[in-house]
């Protein structure tokens, strides 16, 4: 009998396809013994009939709990059965044992996708790493040397050691994309930068997932509600995402809402898979939603339909401005002494001015006045005064649904229509995502999504809110970060203390908890915790003339972008990102694929001296570098995931199978560098550098203090796990429980930004810290803020919320590029699988309207040219009556080696910053970490294509 | 004779057109040779080509009593699955300028127009269709087959072909009009959907119900009124069968898609028309669609206004297993020793 080789085994079998060829008795029983684990669990079964046949297919040897840690962030959180047999993972299904919050609303099974229901298909794919690869050919070129770990992490080692030595800790980078976990992973990565004194590399601004109107208005992005409490709602606004796609698990509870009476209502250029799920999709021009989130303000407030009393209490509304400087009136206006942060209403009551509360948002008798002029005496004279209300409603005179129809293409009747159905609700909920963000204008596209949902009160009642950015994690893991060697079990490291009557106390200027936290963050921030990725990018990635580039294309800058980073950096709004890398690791996420503008064109590769990744399968970056290692695959590795509060359940990976080939667990991989790092420094004689502060550190010692003293050693991280778990406190639950369960709902949350409290038997609506118990917002006037008086604002008209139509960034072409999230990868994990491309068309498509495609002689199926002046790809193309004539669409994440020669479509976006998003200094804009810094925008990029085959 | 009839209802209005169903069957039952390209379950976007290509326009089904031949369709109305060059393009140092593709270059697939559908911007319009085996209770693939291998198993009424009789004659996927049959070439027999019977032998429900997120669809026996699909189809009259005019009596049955308010010339809506139009749904699920469709608006008009419908409360499913109440046994706690 031939020996059949791993592979070949791997390819043939799942062993159900062995089940099915003793039928035709072409391979027979001792070809089974060639299986890993051997024949000693499949005896000849005694067929008789053919449908036995089928009935052995469906049987297993064991099932697991797990789940996969993939950053599918609004979606994640699916718990799966893993069906394994003869030592193979056969195949798995989405496990379904989520128990109803409440017996009112749906539950959450089955939770899953199409993704990680064929990830047992992935891991065994062509494209899986299986053993540590030296680059010996040109980058890119697939030629490879196979070598041992120790080889590999030799040479790796002595590159940290040298880096260390000469360029110091800042020039070796780490990427983690969206690959962070909660377990060994993270924890990984997490002491590994504590002990090398690496700074974090911070990608949420440049990817566009950073919310920028959202931190403006509101002081902080992390707060949504869970998926289920939309089933309360009775008006459900899919705006500015795309939730059939891209929310798989949860977008049953938009359907189950539905038929409980709530109207669905999308608002998108297309008419897309969400729209198609609703009563009412609303059409508008690509990158216009300011101008209609504005008018539909203009309509409340001129039909007298919005909610006063939210207003008043929520909102920066009735805070008087001076006409004469345009700020707001301070108490340091009225006394030399007075306080920056102290602002006044005038009370209707009392005919006079007032500060407005701080310690609590509750108004008593106050009765601000949200129209009118008054005199105000200042320490330098009279000055007359207005509520924002009243300069807004003058403001809002430019955006009347006539007025702004030139601008959305959308018919008056349908805004005010929808403003008068988001006035009327009893609930409504925005389920936006981070789409908008991504848009060059996004700042103020998300500002004026938030001041129609509060004019109109949406915020604290069940199934109302405008969702944001949804996060919540097991708090333990950052104890295991920060504890020291001698502290396995992270004793002295306890998590943030978490009673509800602390996270809400505020002090009498305002300053709540979570105030508190972010100026602490702030500080580390600044401090150098992290690098803006999108900076580092722009400084050392060879993107500066594309992302500096804004004042080609829009016209109300004044200045260069540059000029403006230049004033960020002095002013200390932005920080200056470390010296250029000499070494990049790639850990987790795929930055050639990912970073727009294409970092293989502007040669970013030219300049860096060593590339490594680390991965379980071949991105663009993998094939680039100098080092592959090969990861663990999701079913080969025990790790808790992070969650988000839409599904507020930990989930967990098991090691079911043993990693294949060579491959070995992110644990297992830091602890192999650093034993390496320790090792060769000591041989090397140099056990010594200077971290960033100038300060000695050891490095003799680094693998000791990594592995807390050599107790969880590379096989050690389900030991770890088990204290992570333990460290807990908003879990109530332990690893051996997940381990049969493979989830657990949180008992509390992580962070406080979510204001709110996790009840058993309710679903979550966040912010009613805010709403109910009147806890101050965390901005500079402890409010939603939507009046920003500060000198960038102010140069670039941005004060108020305004539209600015989208500039024709790339030129002056005829045809936007739109993108977004697509169904069938997450990110680019499974663009180059054969199963999912088999249910696309093989390889990247762009959707194009019928009229832009019949004016230009194109049919469906064929190739273009699509290009602009930054760059040109190919792509086939689809026709479709849902794609907005002008717009053009390409979902995201196709890896740069699927196109001709390698011309990736997000090669042809210049990704310029807007300089709006460089401001800092001003109480609660200026950055921390996810949060205040540019983004490399990419939608709505201006391109012409034309026909090629 | 069938003692019980198993059947479904899938509501086309929480379709996702996610395709964890197809998945979820793939990953289940055709991974053997020859089943490469096969996908039991499909879901298409409507209007469209579908799977396999054109398939509403190859005929089939019943003339004179008798199963009628249509078209018989090929592996490459099927499409070929997607075989691409990871392994040259990622380890065998070709060009660096060579890219990922598709090496036998497919020209159809199972889901080849995927979101494309019909109509006019703004008027455009599409929903998903997701297929299995219709289960028929009079299957013309049965009528069809000279080699009696095809049957309706009398415990369920699952039509499953006998693939040690069967000897790839393929009368039975020419005269099946919904061409949800396919050959495989190495085994030489015809295969298709099998209604997952070893779960449901087991109380558990198929693969692509199970793995619906969408939670779209309800499992039981036609004459259970207990359960959700004598009440939609029988009782509410929402689920209709597709294409019943071929006579096969489908025990497959969808409840109709709504579309969003469609608009006039001048961009306002206009609710005097349906953005779906009539006709097409009615070509597809027949006359009783538009009733099916009043009820349905109807019954939301009710939990609108804060009122209770039986209906709705079907549909929404706040407790899942209620979608499959007689199948709803979690497949991990079989144990396989136990039962052998």
């Amino acid at each position: 009998m031939s020996k059949l080789s791993r592979r070949e085994f791997l390819k043939y079998t799942n062993a159900s396809t062995l089940a099915l060829s003793l039928r035709r008795l072409t391979w027979v029983a001792p070809t089974l013994a060639a299986g890993k684990s051997g024949a000693a669990s499949l005896e000849m079964p005694d067929y008789d009939s053919w449908e036995d046949i089928y009935r052995h297919q469906w049987q297993w040897d064991k099932v697991v709990k797990s789940t996969h840690h993939v950053n599918c962030w609004y979606q994640r959180g699916c718990t799966f059965n893993v069906y394994v047999k003869d030592g193979i993972v056969l195949r798995e299904e989405q496990s379904a044992t989520y128990d109803q919050t409440s017996p009112d609303v749906p539950d959450a099974n089955p939770r899953g996708c199409q993704k990680g229901a064929c990830y047992s298909d992935r891991m065994y794919d062509a494209g899986r790493l299986k053993y540590p690869l030296k680059r010996v050919g040109k980058r890119g070129e697939g030629k490879w040397k196979r070598v041992s770990w120790d080889e590999a992490m030799t040479e790796i080692a002595d590159r940290f050691i040298d880096a260390l030595n000469t360029d110091g800790p800042a020039s070796i980078y780490f990427d983690g994309g969206g690959g962070a976990t909660s377990g060994g992973g993270g924890t990984a990565a997490g002491r590994r930068s504590k002990l090398l004194d690496l700074p974090g590399f911070d990608i949420d601004a440049e990817v566009g997932d950073h919310h920028p109107g959202i931190n403006v208005t509101c002081g902080k992005m992390f707060f949504h509600s869970s998926g289920d409490d939309s089933f309360y709602s009775d008006l459900i606004l899919n705006w500015g995402g795309n939730p059939i796609y891209t929310q798989i698990p949860n977008a049953h509870y938009i359907t189950e809402a539905r038929y409980n009476g709530a109207r669905i209502v999308t608002i998108a250029p297309d008419h897309n898979a969400s729209a198609v799920h609703s009563d009412d999709w609303i059409p508008v021009n690509v990158g216009s939603d300011a101008a209609f989130g504005l008018a539909m303000a203009q309509v409340v407030i001129e039909e007298d339909i919005f909610d006063k009393a939210f207003v008043r209490e929520q909102s920066d509304l009735p805070i008087l401005v001076r006409t004469d400087n345009k700020r707001f009136l301070r108490a340091s206006d009225i006394e030399p002494k007075g306080d920056e942060e102290v602002f006044y209403i005038w009370d209707q009551v009392t005919d006079s001015l007032q500060a407005a509360p701080r310690q609590s948002l509750a108004l008593g008798d106050l009765v601000p006045a949200l129209e009118g002029e008054f005199s105000v005496e200042t320490s330098s004279g009279s000055v007359t005064v207005t509520p924002v209300f009243a300069m807004l409603r003058e403001h809002l005179k430019d955006y009347t649904p006539e007025i702004t129809e030139k601008a959305t293409g959308t018919r008056p009747s349908l805004v005010r229509n929808l403003a008068r159905q988001i006035a009327t609700a009893k609930s409504a909920a925005v389920l936006t995502q981070s789409n908008f963000s991504k848009f060059y204008h996004g700042l103020e596209m998300e500002r004026a999504q938030l001041l129609i949902m509060v004019l109109c009160g949406q915020f604290g009642k069940k199934g109302s809110g405008l969702n944001a950015f949804p996060m919540i994690s097991p708090d333990g893991s950052m104890s295991a970060i920060r504890a020291d060697a001698d502290d396995p079990e992270f004793k002295k490291v306890p998590v943030m203390p978490k009673e509800p009557p602390l996270w809400q106390r505020t002090g009498p200027d305002g300053t709540t908890f979570e105030r508190m936290v972010f100026d602490m963050m702030r500080k580390g921030y600044m401090g150098g915790g992290s690098t803006a990725s999108s900076l580092f990018f722009h400084e050392h990635g060879g993107l500066a003339p594309m992302t500096g580039s804004a004042k080609q294309y829009d016209p109300y800058l004044k200045r260069d972008a540059t000029a403006h980073l230049e004033e960020a950096y002095e002013k200390g709004w932005q920080v200056h990102p470390g010296p250029a890398p000499k070494v990049f690791v790639e850990s987790g996420g795929n930055i050639l694929r990912r970073v727009r503008g294409d970092l293989l064109k502007r040669g970013f590769l030219d300049s860096l001296p060593f590339l490594v990744t680390i991965d379980w399968r071949m991105s663009t970056t993998a094939l680039y570098s100098d080092y592959v290692l090969p990861a663990a695959g999701w079913y080969e590795t025990n790790d808790l995931v992070f969650s988000t509060p839409i599904a507020p359940f930990t989930n967990i990976t098991q090691q079911i199978v043993q990693p294949l080939g060579d491959s070995k667990t992110d644990w297992a991989i830091n602890c192999l560098l650093m034993e390496k790092i320790q090792e060769r420094a000591i041989a090397r004689d140099k056990t010594e550098f200077k971290d960033r502060a100038g300060q000695d550190r050891k490095l003799d010692r680094v693998y000791e203090d990594f592995s807390f003293n050599r107790t969880y050693e590379a096989d050690g991280d389900e030991e770890l796990l088990k204290n992570v778990i333990k460290a807990c406190s908003n879990l109530e639950t332990s690893w051996e429980e997940l381990q049969q369960k493979g989830q657990s709902r949180f008992t509390d949350l992580s962070f406080p930004d979510m204001a709110t409290e996790i009840k058993a038997d309710e679903t979550i609506t966040a912010c009613t810290w805010h709403t109910e118990k009147k806890m101050p917002w965390p901005t500079l006037t402890r409010r939603m803020q939507f009046y920003i008086d500060q000198k960038i604002f102010f140069e670039l008209g941005e004060a108020l919320p305004v539209h600015k139509d989208n500039p024709a960034i790339g030129g002056n072409y005829p045809l936007q590029l739109t993108g977004g999230h697509t169904r069938w990868s997450i990110h680019s994990i499974w663009r180059d699988n054969d199963m999912m491309l088999g249910l696309q068309q093989g390889e990247p498509t762009m959707w194009v309207s019928a009229e832009d495609a019949r004016s230009r002689g194109i049919s469906d199926g064929d190739r273009v040219r699509v290009s602009n002046d930054v760059g040109e790809f190919k792509t086939r193309i689809k026709i479709s009556p849902s794609i907005r004539p002008g717009q053009v669409v390409v979902y995201h994440a196709w890896e740069p080696y699927q196109f001709e020669d390698r011309e990736h479509f997000q090669s042809i976006m210049p990704a310029p910053f807007n300089p709006i998003q460089m401001v800092g200094g001003y109480s609660h804009l200026q950055p921390r970490i996810l949060i205040g810094q540019p983004n490399m925008s990419d939608r709505g990029v201006r391109v012409e294509m034309e026909r090629v085959g | 004779m069938t003692k019980q009839q198993i059947s479904m209802v899938m509501d086309l209005n929480k379709c996702l057109g996610c395709q964890t169903c197809t998945i979820a069957c793939k990953r289940i039952w055709t991974k053997r040779k020859g089943m490469d390209y096969m996908w039991w379950n499909t879901v298409n976007t409507m209007p469209g080509r579908g799977t396999p290509k054109d398939w509403e326009s190859m005929g089939g089904g019943f003339a004179n009593g008798r199963a009628k031949a249509g078209h018989l369709p090929t592996r490459a109305d099927f499409g070929e699955p997607v075989k691409s060059n990871q392994e040259t393009l990622f380890f065998d140092g070709a060009s660096d300028m060579t890219r990922l593709k598709p090496i036998n270059k497919p020209e159809w697939g199972p889901n080849w127009d995927e979101d494309q559908g019909g109509g006019e911007y703004p008027n455009g319009y599409f929903f998903y269709l997701p297929r299995i085996c219709n289960h028929c209770s009079n299957p013309a693939c049965q009528a069809a087959c000279p080699r009696n291998a095809i049957s309706k198993r009398p415990e369920d009424g699952i039509v499953v072909i006998d693939e040690d009789r069967c000897r790839g004659y393929r009368f039975c996927m020419s005269a099946c009009p919904y061409k949800k049959i396919y050959f495989n070439e190495e085994e030489k027999t015809a295969q298709k959907c099998i209604f997952c019977f070893p779960r449901i032998e087991q109380g558990v429900a198929p693969a692509c119900v199970r793995q619906c997120p969408g939670r779209l669809r309800h499992v039981a026996f036609r004459d259970d009124e207990e359960g959700p699909v004598w009440k939609l189809v029988e009782k509410w009259k929402v689920a209709l069968p597709l294409h019943g005019e071929y006579g096969t009596e489908p025990n497959v049955f969808y409840v109709p898609p709504l579309g969003p308010t469609a608009f006039d010339k001048d961009g306002d809506h206009d609710t005097r028309k349906s953005r779906i139009p009539d006709e097409y749904l009615i070509s597809l699920f027949g006359d009783r669609v538009l009733e099916a469709l009043e009820t349905l608006k109807a019954e939301m008009e009710k939990t609108r206004s804060g009122e209770k419908s039986e209906l709705m409360d079907i549909l929404i499913a706040r407790h899942w297993p209620d979608m499959f109440p007689s199948h709803d046994k979690d497949p991990a706690i079989i144990d396989w020793k136990e039962i052998s």
